[in-house]
């Protein structure tokens, strides 16, 4: 009954009573254990003969090696070697280590060094660290105050 | 600029002529390479600007970690899909990832976009495969409902930001973004200038939400497919934070005054949408709705432009893309499995699926912000930002980030901790794909930790 009940439908009792899937799930009682079991087993005979292929049959059951990709072992492995290569390999080691070794980034470590420097070189001289003024006003050309 | 987009054009030779069995591995491994190109544009060297530029399109230290983030997301995407695809008809399969190169393409030129219709156009034109992947891919018959919402909420902020941009080309004579941060700030004075300025933003606003027209976010984020998902969480968003970024250059000094209702509305929206996500059962609409409170959170940043509302504005952007994706991939896994979204019939998944409960783990703890990864940096500097700005916002974001962190924990708990239902106990095993699609979502976000200064924009 829970076999109709649930979504999966005739698919959780052949998951259920299909020993090659001990390693990957909880492990089952034996099917001639629980009452209920029997009687699902007796409503649901050879369900996945019956259902024609249209249960959802997972694809551990015809390769051990599933990955993911492909129902293909074939592709499937040359897909996830292919994925792992240029995913790991080149762009997260490959280009973690090209980001790593860039150049002094938006030049802010230079500006730090350059700041540093230039307080020692001013306080050194007596000069003020900083101008009030960033243009110098002797420069600055302004209008007559009789002028419109 | 162009060893990347010439690469990403190439991917539709690829996906029509590549042969049915191998479609699959060529568009992975030509998008990871392309990946891998685009790691070449985060060399900043010189400390002006615009670099990779040509006529039409340059990169800036704003729009380089969001590029970086789109070419990255592509093969994302096509891991993620590949499950759920692979029994349809193989042209239609084609079809679905020549829609996601075309998105990549249209973000890299939008991104890229040195002009700003240049940038509108790309920025519609991503409204498009979007609409298609939701409407003809999404799951439930509520997609054509989200569609909808989300054609026309995106349309109608956006038609009045032609109008602006019309009228701006109008007085300036140009709308290069090279030239227009040097001219003289505007004397906008009457209603007319003021709506002007409405219009500037409201697309943007639209797009990233802002709570109040943020009703399309929660639709097209449920009803699309697990690529649309990841798009619009990872990118599409930002698009919105990034156009903001780029009008705010211009539109000084009205935004001093005008920007108040809108700043309140994004911060009330963070501690409103993390409320709502705590009484959510659907487990993709919690995600959607915590992606409203984030980008809430960016809007404010932007908003009260300052140097280091910006530069967290930015890091956020980027932290959030990656983990926000990362969640939506977890919860199609378990999706796939379950057929159904609703948390409390995939409850427990920690005694079917350990290793998947350890990516759960780090993607919900990255959306909570947890030190030392970049969503906290870049949440910390929003919040401190907005604080030196008004002393009040930081009991709105206080509570925020405190709901925040509920609504992650309880997501945690919801779907990973707790009784085991007993019609699912016989799970699929999680496939190497899903393992190896989380981590390369999770990897960035932690290597990021180690040199945060690609994504701290311009102005720190």
């Amino acid at each position: 009954m829970l076999a109709r009940l649930s979504r999966f439908g005739p698919a959780l009792t052949r998951f259920r009573t299909n020993p090659a899937f001990g390693a990957g799930f909880v492990s089952q009682s034996p099917p001639s254990g629980a009452a209920g079991s029997a009687t699902v087993s007796d409503l649901q005979p050879s369900s996945a003969k019956e259902s024609h292929g249209h249960a959802e049959v997972s694809a551990f059951e015809k390769n051990r090696d599933y990955h993911g990709f492909s129902q293909d072992p074939v592709v499937d492995e040359w897909n996830m070697r292919m994925a792992f290569f240029f995913g790991i390999s080149m762009a997260i080691v490959v280009g973690g280590t090209f980001i790593h070794y860039l150049p002094d980034h938006g030049m802010r470590q230079w500006a730090r060094r350059e700041a540093e420097r230039l307080i020692t070189q001013r306080e050194a001289a007596g000069l003020p660290l900083m101008e009030e003024n960033y243009y110098d006003p002797s420069k600055i050309v302004l209008p007559g105050a009789g002028e419109e | 600029m162009l060893k990347i987009l010439i690469p990403t054009l190439m991917l539709f030779p690829t996906i029509w002529l590549s042969p049915a069995k191998w479609l699959w591995t060529t568009s992975i491994a030509q998008s990871l390479i392309i990946a891998l190109a685009s790691l070449s544009w985060l060399k900043w060297s010189s400390e002006t600007g615009w670099s990779s530029s040509n006529l039409y399109l340059a990169t800036d230290p704003l729009s380089t970690p969001l590029l970086v983030l789109t070419c990255w997301l592509l093969p994302l995407m096509i891991l993620a899909s590949q499950n759920h695809i692979s029994p349809e008809p193989l042209n239609r399969q084609r079809t679905y990832i020549s829609l996601l190169v075309s998105l990549q393409t249209f973000l890299i030129l939008a991104f890229g976009a040195t002009e700003i219709i240049m940038f509108y156009i790309m920025f519609e034109a991503t409204l498009l495969p979007t609409l298609i992947i939701i409407t003809r891919w999404g799951n439930q018959t509520e997609r054509l409902n989200a569609g909808t919402y989300f054609l026309f909420y995106t349309l109608a902020g956006s038609l009045p930001l032609l109008v602006a941009l019309l009228l701006l080309q109008n007085d300036n004579g140009t709308l290069s973004m090279f030239t227009l941060q040097y001219t003289q700030p505007l004397h906008l004075l009457t209603w007319g200038d003021k709506l002007w300025w409405a219009a500037c933003l409201l697309a943007f606003l639209v797009k990233m939400p802002l709570y109040g027209v943020h009703l399309w976010l929660p639709k097209a984020h449920v009803e699309a497919p697990i690529a649309g998902s990841m798009i619009l969480a990872a990118v599409l968003l930002k698009l919105g934070g990034y156009g903001m970024m780029r009008m705010m250059v211009m539109l000084d000094p009205l935004t001093k005054e005008l920007a108040y209702p809108f700043i309140i509305l994004a911060l009330w929206g963070i501690i409103m949408t993390g409320s709502i996500c705590l009484r959510q059962t659907d487990l993709k609409s919690l995600i959607a709705y915590s992606s409203v409170g984030h980008m809430g959170l960016v809007a404010g940043g932007i908003l009260i432009q300052t140097p280091w509302g910006f530069t967290g504005a930015i890091i956020l952007m980027i932290a959030h893309g990656l983990a926000s994706s990362a969640l939506f991939c977890l919860a199609n896994t378990s999706y796939e499995r379950t057929h159904s979204r609703t948390m409390l019939l995939a409850r427990g998944m920690q005694m079917v699926l350990p290793l998947m409960t350890t990516w759960w783990f780090m993607a919900s703890l990255a959306n909570l912000a947890l030190p030392p990864l970049p969503n906290l940096m870049g949440e910390l500097m929003i919040i401190t930002s907005m604080f030196n700005w008004s002393y009040w916002t930081l009991l709105l974001t206080g509570i925020g980030t405190l709901i925040t962190a509920s609504y992650s924990l309880y997501l945690f708990l919801m779907t990973q901790r707790g009784p085991l239902p007993s019609h699912i106990i016989a799970l699929e095993p999680t496939h190497t794909r899903e393992h190896l699609l989380i981590t390369l979502h999770l990897i960035p976000i932690i290597l990021l930790i180690l040199k945060p200064e690609l994504i701290w924009g311009w102005c720190f």
